[in-house]
Order: structure tokens, then sequence, then C-alpha cells
């Protein structure tokens, strides 16, 4: 659909694999990688104490034989897709976990992964579900004990300056992220939604310095560009989706995919952040509780809600493609009031339920999204 | 939809089952095999088989006072709406008794109305889940909630005032069908989370939003809790877990004296009426119908061939041909999951200390325990390897109900430690514990009898004879 610079040539190279050239070299260095998967994870932490954060992924890998064994197929594919890589061999280069309960299927991803493979660094960061004060009192403490607890292990005094120190440079990356969507999501959009996704699944698999360049380069490159040929402009929302070959399939059928509200996209930084004199741990705190829009919590849909309806208004969308993988139950069941709240504001809705990574789903999704696009024009 | 006389024929769960038990309520305490025998044919057979299964004559006492218990539930909830009180909708993992305390208001429990309906409704109540399918649903829910909650968003069944939810914490499905009914059908929610901590922090924190649930729950019904009214009911749900603590003793016996049938209804009486009298007076007869069995060897078998612990949920759309079929063949049903709830004596000192034995009552609550502890799998191992081994159990089934993401996520750790640890083989079961759609029950027989007789009763024989060898 657009031209490709040198930068984001170097993303979506570097985008398509588990142990990026990045990685390798970290830990060529003698450095340490932490593993972790959901957005309430503060990563910050991880890089204050000199480690690199890595969230987990599985890139749609398609394998699941040796997490099958361990999971069931009533479990989700991504999280049988990441055991299945962290039972293979792919995940060795980690040095530790960290475990947070953001569903039914990652915790039990979790367990199995650790009961193989009984890493010697594993820690459980527990996040309330609910936005109560007693949950964020509980929710410090937690963070206490999870900076104890990487401190303790790896043998590192993450102190409060250089934990501000990477508040800030995060702050920086959230800053020009939210300039990426504003060229992705502008009249003439200047990058796809593959492209954004590839840009995004990066920035949580290297060093923020390294990151902080790329982002530069990448919307040097696309400030101008503008991407033609597509049909309508959709926004993609829902499950943990970190398959770049998805978005490129509903795009190679005409829909540019210019927003979104995914885990892996937007929601892992749409955050808003506090200001003021804070003890930088209790920052954090509020900073990942009281931006947690997913579906993991509870008394708080409108949040999840609005926050889709001001992307759908901010990206002038035509249509919403709302996914979850099959046995995904809180996007599951969020995507239904989603999809009624959406179509009460004229918006039309696509709703997909797909198996994550399955290349032989990819022809009847398309023949939907394509279905879906004669319908909205 | 047809008219009666004036009035609007309901065709929601709730009034069809209201409907059915309170024909059932006429029965006699005493029922003949013959009476039984008329009755049962005038009735659709769904219903009929359950009715068989519950009226056997092995556990008929307790069956139809577990039905008269049932049907005053249904019927209390009825007349609470009528009168003004508020009516609450809870999952089964939050403790009734709470709801019983207050004067203006009544506990309604969605898994508990399912498994009536899945019992006692021609169809099986699957046109709700059906209905809950259209509107985009996904089938991956759990039908045991998912059943009642369809007839809600209907339109066309008992509207509740309130829903609780319990399971933010300990399961995702539950929680979110929950939720979605609340801002569908516009009813308040209270969330109570389950903290996936069991240090005393986690604890600390669960206190606290107890509490705090009991507060909002005293503003929106309008009442505060009586310390009187509330010391009555712990009284009861003392009373009832002396009870229930009497019949989990005795199922140390063997053969088993309990029938199998009794974890059921026993749990029916943690899940409605725990904290009243009519759950301690059905408890009291279990407690009877089993000593009795205990004092004369009673056992329906020859022999008793298989101790068998169900490591999660059972299985409700048909009593006759699980419970009362293992029986016959020698296999007893000593536990489910939904047995695990611990009940504990709660201090009736003062109006703070029964909250706060409430909140451990709640915390302790099946699923709650196990599945919202720190680590699923080592929370529900500790206590299905305790449970083996406190019951004699000598292999142990999973019922596979497919919408349990979080026990099918660990259940391979369980069946290697279970046999590993504990010595008992696990038979993983697939299927619907609620749905016969999926696997009929002539499967779920012909699997439990292969894996008995071919796993479990060879393993016997060979312990026996080794036991004998070793003098």
């Amino acid at each position: 659909m657009g031209p490709r610079g040198k930068a984001m040539e170097e993303v979506i190279r570097q985008s398509e694999m588990i142990e990026n050239d990045y990685v390798k070299k970290w830990k060529s260095e003698g450095k340490k990688v932490l593993g972790y998967t959901c957005v309430m994870t503060p990563a910050e932490v991880i890089e204050a104490a000199g480690l690199l954060p890595y969230r987990i992924r599985a890139l749609g890998n398609p394998h699941t034989e040796m997490a099958d064994a361990h999971l069931s197929r009533f479990n989700c594919s991504f999280c049988r897709s990441c055991l299945q890589l962290g039972l293979d061999g792919t995940y060795e280069f980690l040095d530790g976990l960290i475990e947070s309960n953001g569903c039914d299927h990652l915790r039990g991803m979790f367990e199995n992964w650790q009961y193989v493979k009984e890493f010697d660094f594993f820690h459980y960061l527990k996040v309330p579900h609910i936005m109560t004060r007693d949950a964020m009192e509980y929710f410090e403490g937690e963070m206490e004990l999870y900076r104890k607890a990487i401190g303790e292990y790896f043998e590192v005094e993450i102190t409060d300056r250089e934990l501000l120190r990477v508040m800030e440079e995060y702050s920086l990356i959230r800053d020009k992220l939210r300039v990426l969507y504003e060229i992705r999501e502008g009249e003439n959009p200047g990058m796809t939604g593959a492209e954004a996704l590839a840009v995004i699944l990066l920035g949580s698999a290297v060093p923020a310095g390294v990151f902080l360049d790329l982002l530069d380069r990448v919307i040097e490159e696309r400030r101008d560009t503008d991407i033609s040929g597509y049909r309508a402009r959709l926004i993609l929302c829902g499950a943990a989706t970190d398959e770049v070959d998805f978005i490129r399939e509903i795009e190679s059928v005409g829909g540019l995919v210019v927003t979104d509200a995914l885990c892996y996209g937007s929601r892992a930084f749409w955050t808003v952040e506090r200001g003021g004199e804070e003890d930088p741990l209790k920052a954090l705190a509020h900073m990942y509780l009281e931006n947690l829009l997913c579906p993991r919590m509870f008394d708080d849909y409108y949040s999840r809600r609005d926050y889709v309806l001001a992307a759908v208004s901010r990206a002038n969308v035509d249509g919403a493609i709302l996914v979850h993988n099959k046995f995904c139950d809180v996007h599951g069941v969020d995507n239904v009031q989603l999809r009624m709240d959406l179509e009460k504001n004229d918006i039309p809705v696509l709703q997909l339920e797909k198996e994550y990574g399955a290349k032989a789903d990819l022809g009847r999704i398309k023949t939907r999204v394509q279905a879906f696009l004669e319908k909205i024009g | 939809m047809p008219e009666v006389i004036g009035t609007t024929v309901k065709e929601g769960l709730f009034d069809r089952i209201l409907s059915l038990l309170s024909l059932l309520d006429r029965i006699p305490e005493y029922l003949s095999d013959e009476e039984l025998e008329g009755v049962s044919a005038f009735l659709p057979d769904d219903v009929a088989s359950t009715m068989n299964a519950f009226f056997h004559p092995r556990v008929r006492r307790a069956g139809i006072k577990y039905m008269k218990m049932v049907s005053r539930w249904v019927q209390e909830a009825k007349r609470a709406k009528q009168e003004g009180r508020k009516v609450i909708l809870m999952p089964f993992n939050f403790t009734p008794e709470v709801i019983h305390a207050f004067e203006g208001a009544f506990p309604l429990t969605s898994e508990v109305l399912t498994t009536l309906g899945v019992g006692g409704l021609e169809g099986q109540g699957q046109r709700y889940w059906d209905y809950a399918m259209g509107l985009g649903i996904p089938d991956h829910l759990c039908s045991s909630s998912t059943i009642e909650l369809g007839s809600m968003l209907a339109g066309n069944d008992f509207e509740v005032d309130g829903i609780i939810s319990a399971t933010p914490g300990g399961c995702d499905a539950n929680a979110k069908i929950h939720e979605l009914v609340s801002h569908y059908l516009d009813i308040p929610q209270f969330i109570l989370e389950k903290p996936v901590d069991n240090t005393e922090r986690g604890k600390e924190l669960y206190r606290r939003y107890f509490h705090t649930l009991v507060e909002e729950l005293e503003e929106f019904i309008g009442e505060k809790l009586d310390e009187d009214r509330l010391r009555f009911v712990v009284e009861n749900c003392n009373r009832a877990s002396e009870l229930y603590l009497e019949l989990w003793e005795m199922r140390k016996n063997i053969p088993c004296p309990v029938p199998n049938l009794f974890s059921f209804f026993s749990y029916g009486c943690r899940f409605t009426m725990w904290g009243r009298p009519e759950a301690v007076e059905c408890l009291e007869i279990m407690v009877e119908e089993s000593a009795r069995r205990l004092e004369t060897g009673a056992y329906p078998a020859e022999k008793e061939i298989a101790r068998c612990g169900w490591l999660y949920t059972g299985i409700y759309f048909d009593f006759a041909n699980l419970y009362n079929w293992m029986e016959e063949q020698g296999y007893s049903y000593l536990w489910d999951v939904l047995n695990l709830c611990y009940p504990q004596p709660i201090s009736i000192a003062s109006r703070e200390s029964m909250i706060d034995g409430l909140a451990e009552a709640n915390w302790n609550m099946p699923m709650t325990r196990q599945m919202g502890g720190d680590s699923m799998s080592l929370c529900w191992l500790d206590d299905a390897i305790h449970t083996i081994k406190e019951l004699n159990a000598n292999c142990a089934i999973f019922c596979g109900h497919h919408a349990c993401k979080q026990t099918w996520s660990v259940i391979s750790i369980l069946r290697t430690e279970l046999m590993e640890r504990a010595g008992a083989p696990v038979l993983c079961l697939q299927g619907d514990s609620w749905m016969k759609r999926m696997t009929p029950i002539s499967v779920i027989q012909r699997e439990v009898d292969e894996f008995v007789k071919n796993v479990v009763a060879p393993r016997r024989k060979g312990r026996k004879k080794a036991t004998r060898k070793g003098g």
C-alpha cells in the first residue's frame, strides 16, 4: 500500500523474530532478560534494574504440540503458542519470568511453563481486578515486592533515581507513539495497521534507548507518506493479537486498520501519566492500574467503551472489527457489549472469533472481511 | 405470548421452575413407590428422570426434603419480590447467609437455578442457552450460569434487583457473564474480588473488600445488618456446618454409607438456604439416613469397587444415570469440588466477629479457594490430595466441563501429581456438565466403567495381593 523506508524495514525485520538482533546483542554482553506478558506489568522496574523487559509473544506461531500436553484444547491458542515456544527452546534466552493474573488461560500458561522449566527467578505480580482505594493500596504493596524480588535475585539496587530516569524515557516513548498514531489515524494515513503493530511489538522487545531511536527514524520517514488504495478505514479491537500477518490479510482486501484498541497495540501505551512529586513506585502503581483498559478489569466496562469510541471518532473510521481468540472469555464477552454499543453509535461491526496463528482460518476470515467491506461500502 | 385468564404466562426459567416446584411442594413427606410411579407417568421424560433419581427409595426421604427446601427457596424469592424486598442474584461461590441476614433481601443463585432448569424442565433449559448464543455470547462460556442468565437476557424472566459477582479472581467466564447481564439489564452489580494471594496481605485485602461489600449492600437494601438477626443466621450456619462435617466424617467409612446424591444435596443446601433452619433440617435427614446405612452396613452394590473423588464439578443433566448408576455399580461418589467449602464455626461474639467469619467462609467457598488461590494448580492440588487421603479415595475423575478454562489449564499438573503423590489415577472426561449435547450420559458411563474396570479395580487387586505377600 505504501513505500517502506530503511527504518521501517528494520522494524519489520526485527519484529518478525522472537530473539531479535538487539536481544542477541544484549545477551552477548552478558546482560539478563526478563519475560512478562501483560500490559499491566510495569516494565520500567525491570529496565531500571539494568535488565531487558521482554514481552512474551508468539508472532502467529501455529505449532502447539508440546504445549498441548500441558494446556488443553479448551485453552486459548495464543497461550498455547507462547507455551510451545517456552517449551521448545525458543525462549531459552529468558533469565526469568514475571507472571501476572491477566486471565485464566495466561495463569495456566505460566503455571505450566514454570512447572516444566523451573526458572530460578519467577515472580508473580498480583494485579487487582477492580480499581478501589483498597485495591490501589494493595497494588502499591505489590510494586514494592516486585522491586524487591528483582533487586534481590539479580543483586541490584533499583533506586528511585534510576526508576525516575527510566520512567521519563518511557514517557518519551509514549509521546512518540502517540505521534505515530497521529500519522496513522490522520486523514491521509502514513502507515498501515500491520506496520504500526510491528513497531509497537518491537518496542517491548528491545531496550528503551534503541526503541526511541527507531521511533524517531520511523516517524521521520512516515510523516509525509500517504497510504492509498484502500476501501475503508477500520478500527481493530480485542484480544491479545500480535499477529502482524492477520492485519496484513485484512489490509490485503482493502480494509486499512487506521487505529486499534489492542493490548499489543494502543492499549499498551495510551496511558495517562501522573505528574507531581511522588514516590516513583506509587506513581507507577497508579499509572498502570488506573489505565488498565483490559476486559479482565471489572466495574470498568464503560471506560473501555469510551476509549474505543474516542479512537473511532479520532480516526474517523468506517467500521470496527472486534476479534477474540476462541475460548477467550474476557474479550469474547466484552466484544458482545462493545458490538452493541458501537452499533448504537452507528458504527458497523464485524465480530470475529478465530484460532490464533491458524493459517487455515485466514481464508474464512478474509471472506468475512470482504463481505463486511462490501456492506460498509 | 399466550394469555391465560388475563395473566401473562411467563416463559422464563425461574417461573417455569416455580410452577413445577409449587406442585412438588404438595408431595407428602412419605411417598410410596406406586404413588411415585403414578406422578412420574404424568411428567415429561426429562423431569421424570430427575424425580425418579431424587426420590429413589435409597434417598427418597432426603430427596423429598431437599426438593421441599428448594421449593421454599424459589417461592420465597417470588414472595420477596412481591413484598418489595430486594432479590439479589449471586454466583454459587458467594455465601447466601449474608443475604439471608437482611430482612429486606433474598438470595438467588444463578447456578442453582440453571441446575433446577436442567433437571426440572422439559428440554433441560437449553432454549435459554440458545437465546444467549443468539445474542452473540460465545459458546465457550459456562452453561452453569449462562442457561439461567440467558433466560434473564431474553427479557421474560423473573427480575432481580441486584447482582453480586464474587468470581473475579476465580473464574473469568462466570464474572464476565454476570457483568454483561448487569449492564444489559441495567441491574446494579456488587463485586467481591478474590485476590490471588494467600498471604496475610491477600487475606486482609479480601476482608476489607468483604466489609465494603456489606456496607454497599446495606445501603442498597436500605437496612443496617441487625446483630440479632445476623446471630440467628450464623447460629444456623454453625449448626449446618456441624452436620455437614458429620456427613463428611461418615464418608471415610468403607463402604461409604453416604449415598452418592448426598454430595449434590449437601452443597445444594450450602448454595441456597445456608443460615436458615431449612438447610439444617435437610442436612439432619441426610445425616440420619447415612448413619442408618452405616449401622446396617447397607450398600447398593455387592461391594464397593471404586471410591471416586470428582476433582471439579459433577454432571447435572442426568442424576439417575450418574449418581445412582455409579452407586449400583459399586462406585462411590465421595465428593466433588463443590463439596470443598470447609465450613468452620463462626464466632457469634459480636457483629464484627460474625462478619469476619462470613468473610472467611466466602474465602473458603469452592472454586474461590482453589482457582482463586495464588497458584491454581497448587491450591487445587493441595485440596485434592488432602481429600483423597482423608476419604480413602482410590481414584479421581475430572468432569472436563469445557467452560472451565482454569481447571483445563492445569489438569495435566494435577494428573501427574495425584498419581505420584497420592497414588490416585485420574480419568479426564470431556463434555459439558449441564448440557447433554456435548457428551451423552451413555458415553460418560462407559468411560467411567472402563476406567474403573481397567485401571482402578486391577490396582486394587494388586494392592491386596501385595499386602497379603507382605504378610
